[in-house]
């Protein structure tokens, strides 16, 4: 059955300092030997073109910029379209698939990558979480062995909203956020009070990150490029090599790419992941 | 040497101040001394700067991003080729909120262009509210004030709303009879002309009092470029 988001009495000083202080998983950053536990950050949502790759593109950049050495899996078989902007440190991969699951799971500790990002495909959110929930991440989470950060983007539907209630059995232990992507002009039902209270407001999460509309042409122009919005605004295609972008569009990605960072920064995502210290 | 590229914003948040004006003088100031120019026009509705140089100017709508693409991407081309930019009232919002989104001042110094504002006064607080803005905005602009006698006469009080404006300089356009000034509508007068060979056909009285009129404007013109130039010039600083 699906759970149903819990209703809470509407205390304004009570849900604002819960929005302010963002919910985090219990177990510390570090582990008792001092070394930096492993993290996964999944980006997912079960409704599709709601932007789960462009954040997941985002995320990299972000980690990348931060010096955050990471790795991704894309799980939209076979062609991934994360892989296709971040070749080198993307793998193609099937969550329910054993095979793949050892690949990613078992190599947390191994990896020299200490957070993994996995961009999972439309409509594959819960299957992906029940398939972790079978092999005994989220017990592993629990226990403290490794971090998990959820990143859930939400459209703009009411079903994509009601996958608020049905992921809420697996986000107990994780850095819960929701992503309202506003890249494409999405509203959120601000309009409608009464619906976005019925799914918003009595939701509990870590945070909640918005990201800013991105001018269609330069988004356009990133997905030409075919490399990282980073890479983009340094003005280099996707080998790396000097390009002739247009500045005012590097200019609108730069800014884009700036205020998604300071979102990512303001839920404290850099705390959580144990590169800045409280 | 390679000189830097002159970039102006003719500019004001309000209409009829004579911003046209004044990019058609700077503009034909240039011709006068054979310097290559480029203009852009960002009134997409009635282009009346185009109009007087139509092969070496641009019209551009700021509020697409096609528009702001075929003036900012021009503007960084570092070619000592000076630019100047008509800004419509209705566009002055739009070009310095782009500005500032793309962050186009601070890639224009590195690429060895100097972006100078020109802004267009006339007798209202807001007007020079706005010129504060773009100097508090951006502290190391180039600013200097346009005082057009005709088209936006300041009136007894003209010290002190001219006190008011952050800029580091100023220029006068003197008021020109109305008969005289009847003459400079006509599209196809070109100033830069009439000095060195006025038309035939152009009355003698006309002719004599416009440049008369143009003189001092070119002359102030050519000492702000050469102040321009002195200040960014190695060897005195």
């Amino acid at each position: 059955m699906v759970k149903k988001p819990v209703k809470v009495t509407r205390a304004a000083p009570a849900k604002r300092e819960r929005e302010s202080r963002p919910r985090t998983a219990e177990a510390p950053v570090v582990a008792s030997n001092g070394a930096i536990r492993p993290a996964v950050i999944v980006v997912g949502a079960d409704k599709g073109g709601v932007g789960k790759t462009t954040i997941a593109r985002a995320i990299l950049d972000f980690l990348s910029l931060n010096d955050i050495h990471a790795r991704a899996f894309d799980t939209e078989t076979p062609r991934g379209t994360l892989h296709r902007f971040h070749p080198d440190e993307t793998m193609i991969v099937d969550l329910t698939e054993p095979a793949d699951q050892m690949k990613i799971i078992d190599t947390l500790n191994s990896s020299q990558a200490k957070v993994s990002v996995i961009d999972v495909r439309a409509g594959g959110l819960s299957p992906a979480l029940q398939a972790l929930d079978e092999i005994g991440f989220f017990d592993a989470v629990k226990s403290g062995e490794f971090r998990f950060i959820l990143l859930h983007v939400i459209g703009s539907s009411i079903s994509s909203l009601e996958e608020i209630a049905e992921i809420a059995p697996y986000v107990a232990d994780a850095n819960y956020f929701m992503v309202k992507n506003h890249v494409n002009d999405t509203t959120f039902f601000e309009w409608d009070p009464q619906t976005h209270a019925k799914y918003f407001e009595d939701v509990v999460t870590s945070g909640e990150i918005t990201i800013p509309k991105l001018s269609e042409l330069a988004y356009e122009q990133v997905e030409l490029c075919g490399a990282p919005f980073s890479t983009f605004v340094a003005n280099q295609d996707a080998q790396g090599q000097p390009a002739e972008h247009s500045f005012v569009l590097r200019g609108y990605v730069r800014t884009w790419l700036a205020r998604v960072a300071d979102e990512f920064e303001r839920v404290g995502l850099l705390e959580l992941l144990g590169e800045k210290r409280r | 040497m390679t000189r830097r590229t002159l970039v102006f914003f003719v500019c004001s948040p309000h209409s009829r101040t004579g911003v046209t004006t004044a990019a058609r003088l700077l503009t034909d100031y240039y011709l006068s001394r054979n310097v290559r120019v480029e203009g852009f026009d960002t009134d997409s509705r009635e282009p009346l700067y185009a109009l007087f140089f139509p092969e070496i100017t641009r019209v551009v709508n700021l509020d697409e991003v096609k528009g702001q693409i075929s003036l900012f991407d021009r503007l960084l081309v570092a070619d000592e080729r000076p630019k100047i930019v008509d800004v419509w009232h209705r566009s002055y919002e739009r070009l310095f909120a782009t500005i500032a989104e793309i962050g186009f001042l601070e890639e224009a110094r590195k690429l060895g262009v100097e972006p100078v504002v020109l802004f267009q006064t006339d007798a209202t607080e807001s007007a020079a509210n706005s010129a504060l803005v773009l100097k508090t905005t951006w502290p190391d602009l180039t600013m200097s004030v346009i005082h057009n006698r005709g088209a936006s006469p300041l009136g007894r009080n003209s010290l002190t709303i001219l006190a008011r404006y952050p800029a580091s300089g100023k220029f006068v356009i003197p008021r020109l009879e109305a008969p005289i000034a009847q003459a400079l509508d006509d599209v196809d007068l070109s100033l830069s002309r009439l000095i060195k060979e006025p038309p035939s056909g152009m009355s003698v009285v006309v002719r004599a009092a416009l440049k008369a009129w143009l003189l001092p404007i070119f002359t102030q013109f050519q000492s702000f470029e050469l102040r321009l130039e002195l200040q960014s010039s190695e060897c005195l600083r």
